[in-house]
């Protein structure tokens, strides 16, 4: 084997790799727009995106586990808040953490309310992208519990047919993540309420006159809650906008869910004590 | 030093240690803010001293890789620069450039791409910059009319880095095209192009200091390269993997990515072999602690590490955690800090009053604190993401909860750190101890590469 040989080897190998390189970069191009719902991209999908950008968000945060550590990865986001809750936070970061418990705060990025609608449009739009399933389990911002017992490696897969099961399954889904909010532990509070003792709550609720709802039993009130957070209001500061307000819970269960899945839910929410 | 010319490397290689230093000045403030609160929140938040910390370090690595070609290339082709003016108005445009765009990022001129910051005038500046040294050295070979496989080598991989610098001009409005086009710039500098100009160093260092025949190691360096780019262009799919391309790129990816490390291995070979054949006679022997020493942690950081995590099916469970600085970094040192110290030790000698291999006490402990400090980092940054990634990733501890309880290998991150950051304190200070001094060595002189001949390729321009 001489210089002239191992050169031959360099030029042919990095000439034939790059071209099938290349080849695979022209094809993945017929499936971008599959992929990352191009049709969606609107002019605000693209204004929130210049809004991300501008402010320096991937220095922090990661999008696809892609950015630094420092902060939460924010691909599913948008499903997991909603746009109530992202707008709330995003005005003022210092009303949902404090350094003295968490240590990491974000610092306020003083947005226009147009710039926080555009880049949770644009947050929306990403975390419907077909990402090949990753992450492959819910990374939530704060749990205050191990919530991923199962031992099968994928999530939450129901250990049988009975809606409990299904139901429980389902809140912990890396679909739904439920948990990414609500904790099933009384003494843990997380970006929503904790959903301990609902059923118990929910019949206290249903004798105060003060509520308004339709709900006439504690299954219906459940599914009330589901698919239209706004119509009972929990106390907090920071689980609605306010008394007359809005819930900060995800508006749009009644189309993501299946019928049978709200009852799922229901059944298994039923059995928290 | 052989030819006058050389000596415009020495002002590049001290633009580069003083940004180095700095570089740490960024990296440590990062580390201390994952221990929390925060008291600089609101004047230099996290974002912003780690886009200024890992920006010193793409200025600072090209700086030391620039000032190294003004080094070689006159020995190689000797010959002198063509233009030495132009080279200094480049180092002062380059340096204009840099400086703006970390004085840009305190205060938030950003353009937020992840290691391409830089604002657009920023960027074009850079274009220019490298358009000038491109010719500078060219026209260097061209006047010469003699080119080695070693600068060949080395020229190429910086000619390639500016080609592949362009995609970052353009911007997209699909994140995940701008993701995709991202990675041409980022991934194939790092696992690509700026291997080549590691390889071309370590040869031009390992012909220069164990005296080891020149026709072996530039044949072996054809075998090096060309692995690195066999196993690298498709290798960049482990970039891919999780932001919307088709699901081939998964097993393909993982295939070529887990294939990377063989050219590192060969590396350390080949400098392992070069050292045992051609013994360690050279008095400068700290420049061979740093050449040997780069191969060596290029193959267990960038190597080692990176195979680690590389795999999909691996990768899908510590894609985004603490797993990654932990490859970064080590890969980042071994690879690109080391071999610009190696180069700079190595010409320290003859661009200074300081003599060949006398005063390298310094200089040990600089080499040792950094080996070590790294090692440590590398090792803190690796219990964190592995506990990072059992507890939130496995067990579905919040992000924030998981945080708090790893405090401790911060504290250890930040401890080894310190240490790094001495050793590289002394490094600047033993750089700046030694004043400049430029004469030009007579023909008497050793010169060591009489066997070099001419390539014998005739399609001479590189690149």
């Amino acid at each position: 084997m001489t210089k002239r040989h191992t050169r031959l080897f360099f030029l042919g190998g990095t000439i034939l790799f790059a071209l099938i390189f290349a080849g695979m970069t022209i094809d993945t191009h017929r499936h971008f727009d599959r992929l990352t719902n191009a049709d969606k991209l609107t002019d605000e999908v693209i204004a929130g995106n210049h809004v991300w950008h501008r402010n320096n968000c991937i220095n922090c945060h990661t999008l696809f586990g892609e950015g630094a550590y420092y902060a939460p990865d924010l691909t599913k986001i948008a499903q997991q808040r909603g746009a109530a809750y992202l707008a709330a936070f995003l005005r003022d970061p210092s009303q949902f953490y404090s350094e003295k418990v968490h240590r990491r705060l974000m610092p306020n990025p003083n947005l226009s309310e147009t710039e926080i609608a555009n880049v949770i449009t644009f947050l929306e739009w990403v975390s419907n992208i077909d990402n090949q399933g990753w992450p492959p389990r819910p990374i939530v911002v704060t749990s205050g519990q191990f919530t991923q017992v199962s031992n099968t490696p994928e999530p939450a897969q129901a250990v049988s047919d009975n809606p409990v099961d299904l139901g429980n399954a389902l809140f912990f889904s890396a679909e739904l993540a439920c948990q990414a909010c609500h904790s099933t532990r009384a003494d843990v509070t997380l970006a929503g309420p904790s959903l301990a003792g609902i059923k118990a709550r929910a019949e206290e609720i249903l004798k105060d006159p003060s509520y308004t709802g339709s709900a006439k039993d504690v299954e219906g009130f459940i599914r009330e809650s589901i698919v239209e957070p706004s119509v009972y209001l929990n106390p907090g500061p920071n689980f609605s906008t306010g008394p007359g307000g809005v819930s900060l819970m995800p508006a749009d269960y009644k189309t993501r869910l299946e019928a049978e899945q709200i009852d799922h839910l229901v059944a298994y929410l039923m059995t928290l004590r | 030093m052989r030819y006058r010319t050389q000596s415009i490397a020495y002002w590049y290689f001290a633009f580069a240690v003083c940004l180095f230093g700095l570089q740490m000045v960024f990296g440590l403030l990062s580390a201390v803010k994952y221990l929390g609160p925060d008291p600089l929140i609101d004047i230099i938040p996290f974002d912003r001293s780690k886009a200024v910390h890992t920006n010193l370090l793409i200025v600072w690595v090209l700086t030391g890789f620039m000032g190294a070609s003004y080094y070689v290339v006159p020995e190689e082709s000797r010959a002198e620069i063509y233009s030495p003016k132009l080279a200094y108005f480049q180092l002062g445009l380059w340096a204009t450039g840099g400086v703006t765009a970390v004085v840009g990022y305190l205060f938030g001129w950003t353009t937020g791409h992840k290691l391409l910051e830089q604002p657009y005038p920023v960027k074009l500046t850079i274009v220019i910059v490298m358009l000038m040294f491109l010719y500078n050295i060219l026209m260097t070979i061209r006047k010469a009319g003699r080119w080695t496989t070693t600068e060949g080598v080395l020229i190429a991989g910086l000619g390639l880095a500016a080609l592949l610098y362009l995609p970052a001009l353009i911007s997209f409005d699909n994140y995940t095209i701008s993701i995709f086009y991202r990675w041409w710039t980022i991934h194939l500098w790092v696992e690509g192009v700026w291997e080549m100009v590691q390889a071309g160093l370590l040869a031009y260092l390992l012909i220069r200091l164990s005296g080891a025949d020149r026709e072996v190691m530039e044949k072996w360096l054809y075998v090096i390269v060309g692995l690195v780019f066999i196993a690298g262009i498709i290798g960049t799919a482990h970039h891919y993997y999780w932001v919307g391309v088709p699901a081939y790129w998964l097993p393909i990816g993982g295939l070529f990515s887990a294939l990377e490390p063989l050219a590192l291995f060969v590396m350390v070979a080949y400098a392992y072999v070069a050292m045992r054949r051609s013994g360690l006679k050279h008095p400068n022997s700290l420049a061979l602690h740093w050449t040997i020493g780069s191969a060596i942690f290029t193959a267990f950081g960038a190597g080692l590490l990176g195979l680690a995590h590389t795999w999909p099916a691996v990768n899908k469970w510590t894609h985004g955690t603490l797993i990654t600085p932990m490859h970064g970094h080590s890969a980042f040192f071994g690879a690109y800090v080391m071999i610009n110290l190696a180069i700079i030790t190595f010409a320290l000698p003859t661009l200074t009053d300081r003599r060949e291999g006398e005063d390298q006490k310094l200089g040990y402990w600089a080499f040792w604190l950094m080996s070590a400090g790294m090692f440590g980092m590398t090792l803190a940054f690796a219990a964190a993401g592995v506990g990072q990634v059992y507890l939130e990733r496995i067990m579905g501890l919040g992000y924030l909860e998981t945080q708090l309880k790893l405090q401790v290998h911060m504290i250890m991150l930040t401890a080894t750190g310190v240490l790094f950051s001495i050793g590289v304190g002394l490094f600047v200070y033993d750089f700046f101890r030694a004043r400049p001094r430029f004469i030009t060595q007579g023909d008497g002189a050793p010169r060591g590469d009489e066997e070099a001949a001419p390539d014998d390729g005739a399609a001479a321009e590189p690149a």
